[in-house]
């Protein structure tokens, strides 16, 4: 039995009519996720089976209308016209209406008519819009418009059938005749315009035009497109094409229209709608009044000046705790399970480069991958409830005065304020934002403000530089006072920044002042999870990949070329040293922890002399071990100091040195760039301490120049925290950057432009707390 | 009485209108009336501020009184 040939068949649909949904019933889970080339467009393919005939079928972005106006927007029409090399024309477009709103639904249905393809048109939710008092004459509106139409109910996963049906039904139909929406002079200078199309037909003016007649649906689509985007995406490429002569002959064409009663672009509008309305005569009625529906209710509450304000201002906090607490845990368990595998593979594989490379550079680095997702899981979970039951657009609508003022929509916020707990969710989720330039502005933005990967540099720098002041009566104090100062640096510099990108590169294009507001629905628990399915699968399989390439290329630069034998035998005489004495070890641990608790509950007392006394006597006993320790950390920093990770941070001094730092910061710098907090680890390995990171605070204090100065000043403590607060020293925000921007030199641009107001910030607040307070 | 035309972000909450005239940059007017917002409809105003609620039939839209574009009411009486 020979397999019937695979069908092509695309989605498409004004936003907020049920299409994710009917996507998800029609091709069930299995959908392919991936980026178009070079654009911010999520391409999603479901492999699935209409019948006995397997079916690809393409979900495209919800969208009003097919003018493309950017090279995003172009893709949709890429997709329908076949014009992309890895995938084959649509055989049968589907086009979902909400069938509560027929007449605006249908300027996108006209515009899908005009490309001559088979077509299905499905009414969903038309239960609810009779409900309201909508009547519709199916088989009226399938005769007027020459297709088939489909009632269906997504939510239920009723109508699928006869769709399918009917999808099959007209798969096999040649090209049908366009819609005559547009009248006869208009159609003259399409014929015209299409001399000037990119990639078709002859080059320039020196071709004929082909008469209006002759043209075929692709050709005549793309004319009329080119004609009527008044500085859309086709007349950009057209005039980079063929010359500003181009531009020209355009603006030409389009005064003649004008002068013949038919202005461009605002005509398409007036005669699209026109052709609506003959459609709909005597097919569909709708009631005179309006009843106040639940929604409405709702929204009186939720969009409220001050109540609204207030729940909104729950929910944030609501998913933000979700975010920096509720992952922890399946944070640490991640690096617990990174912790047990890396010591299987200790017991397997012999000490040496394999070893290293297996232990730190592949687990280290496929750990390094997985500790993003729980907050991804998280943050989407949230994201997707609350867009699928229609609040996000509320939560944008609610956000929006406060988001102008720097240039962007409420859209925006979500996603920032999701990049304080982690960038590379806050980046994930800019797919809310439809607008292209708003979308780049808040990704390049989003990394700066505070990660909880900043959180240890600065709990490391605070507790070792900064006195334990307090004014108020405790109320106030310094450290408290420097975290905060930290952690909202990022969002306040974003500010200007935000502001700057708007006003240079993502002039022009205002961002959408008009929004529309879907009518609340009980959230699919189906659609939600496939959400956040898909989401933590492109990270892995997109991401994931290089984040984890970038880590054992760091290993690598930190492990070679040094002949790391020696350690590794001194490693495990130790090892088998530790063995012996395990348990006044174990027991010295227990005290420190005690002796430091009881400090840290009064400070000014005793500390409990017994304790101190068996402290004392553990230290005696276990001397050789903690000298062997020390040694063998001695070498081990030797071995990074000498490294090309080590090479690299010497090279680096000079440019580091304006700042106030060594070439051990610049190491630490450079072997954060998988994750910010590694700079602590790495800061613990250069200043011979090992793993040991409680003795690090004091390491760092005492370290000297070699004319005797101290390294650690509190200017130099103030820059590097300046500095880790500004840079993108992170690789996996850096990769999502590139991957949701669809372009490297997005994130090219982010690290420079980040880098670089780090670096003068730092070295503006080194010298200014060098002049405050001179060698402090 | 004679019927007043203002601009849409002016009616007050509750009121109506029919829309007379959208103008202004030529892209933003036409991706109005494709999202159904286009002389001839009516409007309503469901809570006013910058933006605002505005209904269209089932619809609700969030708009913010721009300057790039104008969209004109002619108010019910």
């Amino acid at each position: 039995m020979t397999v019937p040939p695979r069908l092509t068949v695309a989605l498409l649909g004004n936003p907020n009519t049920g299409k994710s949904t009917l996507f998800n019933a029609l091709s069930g889970a299995r959908a392919l996720t991936g980026n178009y080339p070079g654009v911010t467009v999520e391409k999603k393919i479901g492999k699935t089976t209409f019948g006995d005939r397997p079916v690809d079928l393409v979900d495209l972005p919800g969208t009003y209308s097919l003018a493309p106006r950017s090279l995003d927007e172009m893709v949709a029409v890429d997709v329908l016209l076949g014009r992309l090399p890895d995938l084959p024309r649509p055989d049968v477009v589907i086009c979902i209406v909400d069938a509560s709103n027929l007449e605006r639904n249908l300027y996108l249905a006209g515009q899908l008519l005009g490309l001559g393809r088979p077509l299905v048109l499905v009414l969903n939710m038309a239960d609810v819009a009779e409900q309201r008092g909508v009547t519709i004459d199916d088989a009226a509106l399938a005769r007027q418009l020459g297709v088939p139409v489909v009632r269906t109910q997504a939510h239920r996963r009723l109508g699928l059938d006869s769709l399918k049906q009917a999808v099959l039904q007209v798969a096999g139909q040649g090209p049908r005749e366009p819609p005559a929406i547009f009248p006869a002079p208009f159609q003259h200078e399409v014929a015209q315009a299409t001399r000037w199309l990119p990639g078709l037909g002859a080059p320039a003016s020196t071709a004929p035009a082909p008469v209006a007649s002759a043209l075929g649906p692709e050709q005549r689509f793309l004319g009329e497109r080119l004609l009527l985007d008044v500085g859309g995406w086709l007349e950009q490429q057209a005039v980079q094409h063929g010359g500003p002569q181009v531009a020209e002959e355009l603006r030409q064409s389009r005064e003649r229209l004008a002068a013949a009663g038919c202005p461009v672009p605002v005509s398409e509008a007036r005669l699209r709608y026109g052709w609506i309305r003959e459609q709909l005569k005597g097919v569909a009625s709708r009631p005179a009044t309006r009843p106040t529906t639940f929604s409405d209710r709702l929204d009186r509450l939720l969009t409220h000046h001050i109540a609204g304000l207030v729940i909104f201002a729950l929910l944030m906090l609501l998913i933000f705790q979700a975010l920096y607490r509720g992952a922890q845990p399946l944070m640490d368990l991640c690096e617990q399970a990174q912790g047990v595998v890396q010591g299987w593979v200790a017991q397997w594989i012999p000490p040496g480069p394999l070893q290293s490379l297996v232990s730190d550079g592949i687990v280290g680095g496929v750990g390094s991958v997985l500790v993003f997702l729980p907050q991804i899981v998280i943050l989407f979970l949230f994201i997707a409830l609350l867009e699928d039951c229609g609040y996000l657009a509320r939560a944008a609508f609610i956000m929006d005065r406060l988001m102008t003022r720097v240039g962007l929509s409420g859209k925006s916020f979500v996603p920032l304020m999701s990049s304080f707990a982690c960038a590379v969710p806050g980046i994930l989720s800019t797919r809310v934002i439809e607008n292209r330039r708003d979308r780049l502005t808040t990704i390049l933005v989003a990394p700066l403000m505070s990660c909880s990967a900043r959180q240890p540099v600065y709990a490391l720098m605070i507790a070792a530089f900064l006195p334990a002041t307090y004014w108020f009566n405790g109320w106030l104090g310094l450290r408290e006072l420097t975290l905060l100062a930290m952690t909202s640096l990022g969002a306040l510099v974003a500010v200007p920044v935000a502001w700057l990108l708007k006003k240079t590169f993502f002039k022009g294009e205002t961002p959408p002042f008009v929004m529309e507001l879907p009518t609340y629905k009980w959230p699919s628990l189906r659609l939600v999870l496939t959400r956040v399915y898909d989401q933590a699968r492109a990270f892995v399989l997109r991401a994931g990949t290089l984040i984890f390439a970038t880590n054992v290329l760091v290993w690598g630069a930190g492990y070679f070329p040094q002949d790391h034998s020696v350690a590794n035998a001194r490693q495990a005489e130790l090892d088998q040293l530790a063995e012996t004495v395990a348990e006044p070890l174990a027991r010295r641990e227990v005290l420190r922890q005690q002796l430091e608790e009881a400090e840290a509950a009064d400070p000014a007392g005793p500390g409990t002399n017994s304790a101190t006394q068996e402290l004392a006597e553990l230290n005696a006993t276990l001397a050789e071990h903690d000298r062997q320790a020390s040694e063998l950390n001695a070498l081990r920093a030797e071995l990074l100091e000498q490294s090309y990770l080590g090479r690299a941070g010497k090279a680096i001094e000079p440019v580091v040195r304006p700042l106030g730092w060594d070439w051990r910061i610049g190491v630490g710098v450079l072997a954060s760039f998988p994750a910010r907090e590694v700079v602590v680890g790495t800061l613990g390995t250069i200043y011979s301490l090992g793993s040991d990171e409680q003795g690090l605070p004091a390491a760092l204090q005492a370290s000297r120049w070699p004319d005797g100065r101290r390294v650690f000043t509190l200017g130099v403590a103030l820059s590097v925290m300046v500095f880790f607060a500004l840079c993108a020293q992170c690789v996996s925000t850096l990769m999502v950057i590139h991957r949701e921007a669809g372009d490297w030199r997005w994130a090219l641009f982010a690290f420079v432009y980040m880098t670089a107001l780090a670096y003068v910030g730092a070295l503006l607040v080194y010298r200014t707390a060098e002049w405050l307070w001179p060698g402090a | 009485m004679v019927a007043h035309t203002i601009p849409l972000e002016m009616l007050q909450t509750g009121q109506s209108g029919q829309i007379a005239d959208v103008s202004g940059e030529s892209g933003l007017v036409r991706r109005l009336a494709e999202m159904g917002l286009r002389p001839g409809v009516s409007v309503r105003m469901v809570q006013p501020g910058r933006p605002c609620i505005v209904a269209v039939e089932q619809q609700r839209y969030s708009l913010r009184g721009e300057s790039e574009a104008l969209v004109l009411v002619e108010v019910d009486s």
